[in-house]
């Protein structure tokens, strides 16, 4: 108190040569800095601080003029904190200043500081050139092909900057060696190009293989099959559903399927079916059943009685499919091509029929009429053997069924007819095609052909007629060898007495593989410039803006150059030229034209939309920036105001939570942790590893999605959790699936909510086999409230490194101890007792009431100013209430400097101050200092290319 | 000798057809950083080369055998081709590939047998990477293309009725646990794919690329901007500079070699289109891998001579059958044929390899060509051992001109991984495990 009451005087009586603090000028400055600060300097500081000895590896012997103060205004910056609080000189230095010579330097650094700033107010600072950093390129890379690839994920990590970024020029270097990775990975990403007949697309995993081309092709498919998957029960639930609400506003078919993701159309077709009179079964006994199923008032006996009505149908369908017999062929195998296709076509063209079982045409007829409305199935997406779906990995995708040929056979008319919306038929016609196109099917499938019938028992096509036509030729796919063979083997078909129907079945397949053919040929030379286009466009997003024309000359010329003169593949060109465009300095560096001459310019709308996608993302701009770029609107305050919410809200706000929380709270990389004993901690695995890495980051992705409070980061009473950080924490949640995380109001009951007793940061700051309140304590003040602490004396006591071993002592009284050493306490005073409250939580953040020397732990401690606190509660509380302006300028200082992409300036203290005000009068909601943000100056504009600042 | 008189650039050649081109490689050219030759008291370090042979389907298992050592080596009849090279040809028998095993016939049976991982059946493919992928990737930055693929008979992919893929049965080359390394079939194209095309010279027509964008990119910025983009710039020059050694070094080889009138070997560009006859397609098939062995091209390659369960037909031999329903009468006089006419693709390519002098010894006797089979007996479907032939000394590494019978020996000691294990190992790549083995082939 006593202090506090001379810091005021002194304030008041620092007038010196400052006339006031504002608007000091330089010569006053300049006169001040020689008669008062260069001889306090030598009278107190530079002994320890200079060139002979530099305490805290600080030296403060470079300030010899105004403006080398300036360039260091950090460390300034410091040593106004340290004065300011008497720090220094420390109790045990003999001269010690009077508090006049004390205020007139702690004047004179503010009153430095201020002119600095107003000096320069607006300043864009030095933002320098840089290349994405490693994370910046995965999501890049994400966000342009659509599968997370990660290709930087063996890359060497990234450097931080001084404020604990790797988002800025100043550390984000280049070399040949990390070029070389560059490059390598730039190749890889274009392997997952797929070569679709209108346009590019990318694959999750390499599109080389001819294998790896028909997975992805398949898949496609078979997930089309499956969210279009047709469950008779949804439909009869949702026709029950029609008729309790029938009449009402709004209630019609097409909105009840569609509020249940149903087709409008089938459900119209069965309620159809329903409600049309029928005498015969088994649409008769159906509509009598469906009946019986409209008096259920509970909605649960509604359901299972649709089920029990599906199954009924379904056994009823299942005894009226047509059997078809399969052709059999004198000298060649049943499983022939030929004819096992013309047997898969007549199976799948009986599937809205029914077998024709009675005498009578009228029962036949009804028959038919519930067939038409039950078909066998909808889409076959395996058949043949192994064609379980119980399988698994094991079971065959949408085959043709031959044995040890490749082929496949496409049978869904029922899905396309009955269910399927004009626009869902046309994806999944172009789903076929594409198999078609991208794994050259019908080619490779007629070689397999050719190979079974010349060389497998019986060997139809062995004799030396058949010899011009080899698998590995091909040529052999080409018109005139097709008809050729097709010639061959109807002819020998003939010979050996071949029905009309195995002969249509021949002459169907050679006509249908020289169509299948001729279309791929066709729309492979039409795909050519199609794909070149289409890498052009791949590059305007890469690059965040439009092509120039030399641009696109540029490019379109590599291409051209690969073809022609290094004859690769139309494909490996393409491939050669993404990879030109990922390792381009366009797509892999960040960088803002200058303007001439010293003045600085507002950002264009291009660079403005990548400020603020990589500020928010961590990434490229979608489409939704750069559109408002072109219209050159992103520039008005209420459109970037409203674009940066929009962002917030947006899932790729994953990158601000992981590159800048994690990179400022120090998270970031926590999968390498290798701190715990997994010995003496077995529970904790790499799933719970994982998990709480992910914690702070969900809660953090909450908070900004919903524009919280920034106070809740340490106030909050909720968290959130999946199964395994839930048994971690002994949280009882409801039963999910292993990966799903849930938000627990409750948190606090368990003595967890918001970032502080997050156990990634208590486990982070264990040195193994005990807690470190030094360092949980020192992480609190370090990272959350910014203070700077010099890094310790090389002459510290070591503590124990197991609990166990501590002996007599408690850590509490071992820290104690610590701090009596006199090069120890000065700091550790300042957060050795916030680390104590944690020591309820052991080395990997788990609740606990004995230490591991079976201890009872105490969590109170006499804080920094003075009073006595215990638990988590405790510290919340001197947070909140004692240090919550330095919490907020902190977060202020560290959301700025990420947001820029450079250190701070002292011109950005305006900024600070601004984003300060605003928060109070928003709420403290985070929305609020990223709105501040993107409106500053600094953000807002780039520095002339002759700018003489540092 | 009229290669000196048709030597023509090779960017001509690339576009002609069957033009004869020479590319020299000697023995006392320097050629792995070095400018100038090296003292001849210094022994020449040579690179190694490892070849992978495949047949599928087994042999006639009746005349598959050798007796004695070195010079006295007695040979069975489907060895007899390698007789003018037995001094350098070890015969190794009894080894297996265990996940080759109990897993049904066929396709379960090959996909496996160089790299001995267990193989999924179904639609998802999955195995291992192949031990010439992990030596092609071991000597990626040393050669222009890292490996070769090749294969006389053409990949098919549908399902046999163990329900493995047939993809098993047509690759032994596996880049990862999923994809196999797509095989060229094409001698033309094979051949094009060593020369200026192709790796190397891609990463430098992407990096000139680049290097044009941040030179346009410099005029446009800051001059602390600049500083930034130069270290890209220098970097990517630097990476230019390390790819373009290896390359300016082989040519300088190349043109001191001719000067001093060499004798050269020399392979006409392949015809576009497939060859019409078998032996025409193996034998340049052959051919490419002795010259890009001898001009370092590669290091790797793996010929597929026929794919498991194989449809290829030898009416040369008098063999009407194709070759898969053949193997199923392995003991008869026609399979002996087959087997001994692949075997004579193995001594084809050993005897032009050691007709290449390197050093005082042979290109050659710095291989290692390994010759093998997914079955001993296609008859009975038995892989509980694997026929297997090793030719070439691999640079003085490994004894040769020996028969190995590990037959009898504890599974454990017997496994094929462990020969690869310890061929990796003589080609200065320590592998901890491969596989199923993690310890090297005792008594190799």
């Amino acid at each position: 108190m006593i202090d506090r009451g001379l810091f005021g005087i002194a304030l008041g009586c620092s007038l010196l040569c400052v006339h006031g603090t504002v608007g000091a000028d330089e010569p006053a400055l300049t006169a001040a800095f020689e008669k008062s600060v260069q001889p306090f300097l030598k009278s107190y500081c530079l002994s320890c601080h200079g060139l002979e000895k530099q305490e805290a590896k600080l030296d403060l012997s470079g300030a010899t003029s105004v403006a080398a103060v300036v360039q260091q205004h950090q460390i300034w910056n410091e040593v106004l904190t340290r004065l300011t609080a008497k720090d220094m000189p420390p109790e045990t230095s003999t001269k010690q200043p009077t508090e006049q010579e004390r205020s007139a330097i702690i004047a004179w650094i503010k009153a430095l500081q201020q002119h600095e700033a107003e000096r320069n107010a607006g300043d864009p600072g030095p933002v320098l050139a840089r290349r994405l950093s490693h994370a910046e390129y995965n999501n890049a890379i994400r966000d342009l092909t659509g599968f997370d690839l990660r290709p930087t994920q063996e890359f060497p990590v990234d450097p931080a900057n001084e404020a604990g970024f790797d988002n800025s020029g100043e550390s984000l270097t280049m070399s040949p060696a990390l070029l070389k990775k560059y490059l390598a990975a730039a190749r890889r990403v274009a392997e997952h190009l797929a070569f679709q007949p209108d346009g590019l697309s990318f694959a999750p995993h390499p599109m080389i293989s001819e294998t790896d081309r028909d997975k992805f092709c398949v898949q496609r498919i078979v997930a089309f099959y499956e969210r279009h998957r047709v469950d008779l029960a949804d439909y009869f639930e949702a026709a029950a559903h029609f008729r309790q609400h029938q009449g009402k506003p709004g209630v019609t078919l097409e909105t009840v399927a569609t509020a249940r993701q149903l087709s409008p159309k089938y459900l119209t077709t069965i309620w159809t079916a329903l409600n049309t009179a029928e005498a015969l079964d088994p649409l008769a006994e159906l509509q009598a059943e469906w009946q019986t199923i409209l008096v259920e008032p509970e909605p649960t006996a509604v359901r299972q009685r649709c089920e029990k009505l599906r199954d009924l149908v379904l056994r009823r369908r299942q005894k009226l499919v047509v059997p078809v017999e399969k052709l059999h062929m004198k000298g060649n195998s049943d499983g022939s091509q030929p004819l096992v296709l013309w047997w898969n076509r007549e199976q799948a063209a009986q599937r809205m029929r029914s077998a024709a079982k009675s005498d009578s045409p009228e029962l036949d007829a009804a028959r038919n009429r519930f067939c038409r409305v039950f078909p066998d199935a909808f889409a076959v997406s395996s058949r043949g053997h192994y064609a379980d779906a119980k399988l698994g990995a094991q079971v065959r995708l949408l085959t043709a069924g031959f044995h040890l040929m490749q082929g496949y056979f496409r049978d869904d008319a029922p899905l396309c007819e009955l269910v399927l919306s004009d626009t869902q038929r046309q994806e999944i016609d172009r789903l076929w095609q594409e198999l078609n196109f991208i794994t050259l099917a019908p080619h490779r499938q007629y070689k397999d052909f050719l190979f079974f019938e010349r060389a497998e028992p019986p060997r139809f096509a062995g004799g030396p007629e058949f010899d011009f036509a080899r698998p590995e030729d091909k040529s052999v796919t080409t018109a005139a060898m097709l008809n050729r063979m097709k010639d061959a083997y109807l002819a020998k078909s003939k010979r050996m007495g071949a029905s009309d129907a195995i002969l249509g079945a021949v002459e169907t397949y050679f006509d249908q593989m020289l169509a299948d053919t001729r279309w791929i040929e066709q729309r492979q030379v039409a795909a050519g410039p199609i794909h070149l286009d289409a890498v052009l466009a791949l590059a305007e997003r890469a690059y965040r803006r439009p092509l120039s024309d030399d641009e696109r000359q540029d490019l379109r010329a590599f291409y051209h150059q690969a073809r022609d003169q290094e004859r690769l593949s139309h494909e490996d060109a393409i491939r050669d030229t993404l990879a030109t465009i990922l390792l381009s300095p366009h797509f892999c560096y960040r960088f803002d034209q200058a303007a001439e001459g010293t003045a600085a310019r507002p950002l264009t709308d291009y660079e403005l939309a990548s400020r603020l996608s990589f500020f928010l993302w961590s990434s490229l701009p979608d489409a939704e920036l750069l559109k408002l770029a072109a219209a050159e609107q992103l520039h008005e305050p209420s459109v970037l105001a409203a674009q940066a919410h929009r962002m917030l809200r947006d899932a790729r706000v994953r990158g601000l939570a992981s590159e800048f929380l994690g990179n400022w709270l120090g998270f970031r990389r926590f999968e390498d942790h290798t701190g715990v004993d997994r010995d003496r901690f077995a529970t904790f695995t790499n799933e719970l590893r994982d998990a709480m890495a992910e914690e702070p980051q969900r809660f953090f992705i909450d908070l900004v999605q919903r524009d919280g409070s920034m106070f809740d980061l340490l106030e909050a009473h909720h968290t959130f959790v999946n199964p395994v950080l839930a048994r971690h924490y002994g949280m009882t949640i409801p039963a999910t699936r292993s990966e799903e995380w849930v938000r627990v109001d409750n948190a606090a009951h368990y003595g967890r909510g918001g970032i502080l007793p997050m156990a990634v940061f208590l486990t982070k700051n264990s040195p193994g086999l005990r807690t470190s309140p030094v360092q949980r304590g020192y992480w609190v003040v370090r990272r959350v409230l910014g203070e700077h602490i010099p890094p310790p004396p090389p002459t510290v006591p070591e503590l124990p490194k197991d609990e166990a071993e501590l002996g007599e002592l408690t850590l509490p009284q071992l820290l104690a101890r610590h701090r009596d050493h006199v090069a120890c306490a000065a700091c550790h005073q300042r957060f050795d007792s916030i680390g104590l409250v944690f020591e309820g939580y052991g080395p990997i953040g788990e609740q606990r009431k004995h230490d591991l020397g079976g201890k009872p732990v105490h969590v109170q401690a006499v804080f920094p100013d003075g009073t006595e606190r215990s638990g988590l509660n405790g510290l919340r509380r001197y947070l909140t209430e004692v240090r919550r302006d330095e919490y907020v300028e902190t977060l202020c200082r560290k959301l700025l400097t990420f947001a820029l992409g450079r250190s701070l300036l002292l011109s950005d203290n305006a900024t600070i101050e601004l984003m300060q005000t605003n928060l109070r009068r928003d709420e403290n909601r985070i929305g609020s200092l990223v709105e501040t943000i993107v409106t500053s100056p600094q953000f807002l504009k780039k520095r002339g290319r002759d700018d003489p600042r540092p | 000798m009229s290669n000196r008189r048709t030597r023509i650039s090779r960017r001509t050649l690339l576009q002609g057809v069957g033009v004869a081109m020479a590319l020299p490689w000697l023995e006392s050219l320097p050629v792995w950083g070095e400018a100038t030759p090296t003292n001849d008291a210094v022994a020449p370090k040579f690179p190694q080369r490892f070849a992978a042979l495949f047949m599928g389907n087994g042999i006639n298992s009746q005349h598959w055998w050798a007796n004695g050592a070195g010079a006295e080596m007695e040979l069975s009849r489907s060895l007899a081709p390698l007789e003018p090279v037995k001094t350098k040809l070890n015969v190794i028998q009894g080894l297996f590939n265990k996940q080759a095993t109990g897993v049904g016939i066929h396709p379960g049976q090959t996909g496996n047998i160089l790299s001995g991982a267990a193989l999924q059946k179904g639609a998802v493919l999955r195995g291992g990477v192949s031990i010439d992928q992990v030596l092609g990737q071991h000597w990626s930055e040393d050669t222009a293309v890292p490996s070769l693929v090749l294969g006389c008979e053409q990949p098919i992919t549908g399902y046999h009725e163990t329900n493995f893929s047939m993809a098993y049965s047509s690759h032994i080359s596996w880049l990862d646990a999923n994809s196999p390394v797509p095989m060229e079939v094409y001698p033309s194209l094979a051949f094009d794919s060593l020369f200026d095309n192709q790796g190397s010279q891609r990463a430098t027509s992407i990096l000139d690329r680049v290097k044009d964008h941040a030179e346009h990119v410099k005029r446009q910025v800051s001059r602390a901007d600049q500083a930034k983009l130069n270290e890209y710039f220098a970097s990517v020059r630097d990476v230019e500079r390390q790819i373009s050694r290896t390359r300016t070094d082989k040519d300088k080889a190349e043109a001191r070699a001719e000067n001093r009138g060499r004798s050269l070997a020399s392979m006409p560009r392949p015809d576009n289109g497939l060859p019409e006859d078998l032996r025409d397609h193996m034998r340049l098939m052959t051919d490419i891998i002795a010259m890009a062995f001898q001009t370092d091209k590669t290091r790797v390659a793996t010929l597929l001579l026929c794919r498991d369960l194989s449809g290829l037909i030898y009416p040369f031999l008098d063999v009407r059958t194709a070759h898969h329903p053949a193997s199923h009468d392995d003991e008869s006089e026609a399979y002996e044929r087959i087997s001994r006419y692949h075997v004579s693709q193995l001594a084809y390519l050993a005897q032009r390899l050691d007709a290449m002098p390197e050093g005082d010894r042979t290109v050659l006797d710095n291989s290692c060509l390994m010759f093998l089979s997914n079955m001993w007996s296609g008859s009975r479907h038995d892989s509980s051992k694997v026929p297997l032939l090793l030719v070439g000394g691999l640079g003085s590494t490994l004894p040769t001109g020996r028969t190995l019978d590990f037959t009898g020996q504890e599974d454990g000691d017997r496994k094929l991984c462990s020969l690869y294990l310890s061929l990796a190992e003589r080609m200065n790549l320590k592998l901890k495990q491969f596989g199923d083995a993690d310890a090297p082939l005792s008594g190799l």
